[in-house]
């Protein structure tokens, strides 16, 4: 492939995107993007697209992140219920692969451990200036790249046999919307219960006056310290 | 203090943008956040869909979420200049400064590394904290639940063992 051929390349499949997204029915080009414009700014006006937040909770010292997930899953999982129940919306559940589950949760835990951002929070952070996002990006890309080279021969495989795409919802039978009901009640008490804990983000330690910088003191003293709020 | 939402307002925002979404007044599909990537490096590598059975798995939810990522990117910039305002260009966070090390170097390879765990990662398990997490939980999936459960273990155990303890 050319220069030429591969501008051209990207540049027809970028307007193919668009045109997949418009004859979908999935909503308008329009809508997605504004459904994208308002997931990025929940995110980054919440502040949970901060390496501070989803390290720090992988170190065990801030849990916003998880109080804010799942008690956004419980309201969710109550509300969605009756929406489709209504026939306002439909099931969408992503198949079990064992195999790829576990694997890929493995691995995806400690990439997110270490990155301090997930997929979703990532280009979020990247739109902040967070250049070390950007090249994180460049690695994912990477991935992207080697599991669509290599899906067949060996991914596919990795991942295993699909044990169906069943919920909770399908198993309780008649009862279904009393589980869905103490399964989002649980969720919401247990965002409720864990106990609010949270580190300075970079900004946060911008706005405090210099003597009370743990970073800037440390630097002084040469010493090591924590950015417990 | 920043101009920031709570914890509780971010998950109630969260919750009434999920179940718009998933709504027939909405996208009619949950959202996701992670297909996208194959997408995009089908375009950036130049692969012809043509040639690879999982971009023409992916065609649909990708370029969906391909479409959804750009809004993003403009509502997390946007945010970040004129509400948060806490843009600025960085390479290091706080947070690594303060638990790991002050090398930009470091910082840079282990970012690569782990952006590239994350996506595979994403890939394998045919989702990821969007997806799966939000989207797949709140459908009470219990494929969605196995990989929540995974994730948690792994993400404190990484974090336990790749950062410093107690600096003392």
């Amino acid at each position: 492939m050319s220069i030429g051929e591969y501008f051209n390349f990207v540049f027809s499949h970028t307007v193919d995107m668009f045109n997949i997204v418009e004859n979908e029915g999935h909503g308008s080009v329009w809508l997605v993007f504004v459904i994208g414009i308002v997931f990025g700014a929940i995110i980054q006006y919440s502040r949970v697209d901060k390496f501070e937040k989803i390290a720090g909770f992988a170190m065990g010292k801030d849990t916003i992140i998880p109080k804010m997930l799942f008690l956004a899953i419980g309201i969710t999982a109550i509300f969605l219920y009756f929406e489709i129940k209504m026939g306002y919306a439909s099931y969408h559940v992503k198949p079990m692969t064992l195999m790829g589950l576990i694997i890929g949760g493995t691995i995806f835990g400690v990439g997110m451990a270490i990155m301090g951002k997930c997929p979703g929070t990532g280009p979020i952070s990247i739109a902040e200036g967070r250049v070390d996002v950007a090249v994180g990006a460049v690695g994912g890309l990477f991935a992207g790249w080697i599991f669509t080279k290599y899906y067949d021969d060996f991914f596919k495989p990795l991942m295993g046999e699909n044990y169906g795409n069943t919920t909770l919802v399908d198993v309780s039978g008649d009862n279904a919307a009393l589980f869905v009901l103490l399964f989002g009640a649980a969720l919401i008490v247990i965002a409720i219960v864990i106990p609010k804990m949270e580190l300075f983000d970079g900004d946060d330690l911008e706005q405090l006056p210099e003597s009370e910088r743990p970073d800037i003191k440390a630097k002084k003293e040469n010493e090591s310290f924590e950015v417990v709020k | 203090m920043n101009r920031r939402l709570s914890w509780w307002m971010g998950g109630i925002l969260m919750a009434l943008l999920l179940l718009f979404t998933f709504s027939i007044f909405g996208a009619n599909r949950p959202i996701g956040a992670s297909t996208y990537v194959p997408y995009y490096a089908g375009i950036i590598f130049g692969m012809d869909p043509q040639d690879y059975t999982y971009l023409q798995k992916v065609e649909k939810p990708g370029a969906w979420e391909g479409v959804m990522l750009l809004g993003a990117l403009v509502g997390g910039f946007f945010t970040s200049v004129f509400v948060t305002k806490t843009f600025r260009i960085s390479v290091i966070p706080a947070g690594w400064r303060a638990y790991k090390n002050n090398s930009v170097v470091s910082r840079l390879i282990w970012s690569f590394i782990s952006g590239f765990l994350l996506i595979l990662g994403a890939r394998l398990a045919g989702g990821c904290t969007s997806g799966h997490f939000m989207s797949g939980m709140s459908q009470t999936a219990f494929s969605s639940m196995i990989f929540g459960g995974v994730v948690l273990v792994t993400l404190l155990i990484t974090g336990k063992f790749f950062y410093k303890g107690d600096t003392k």
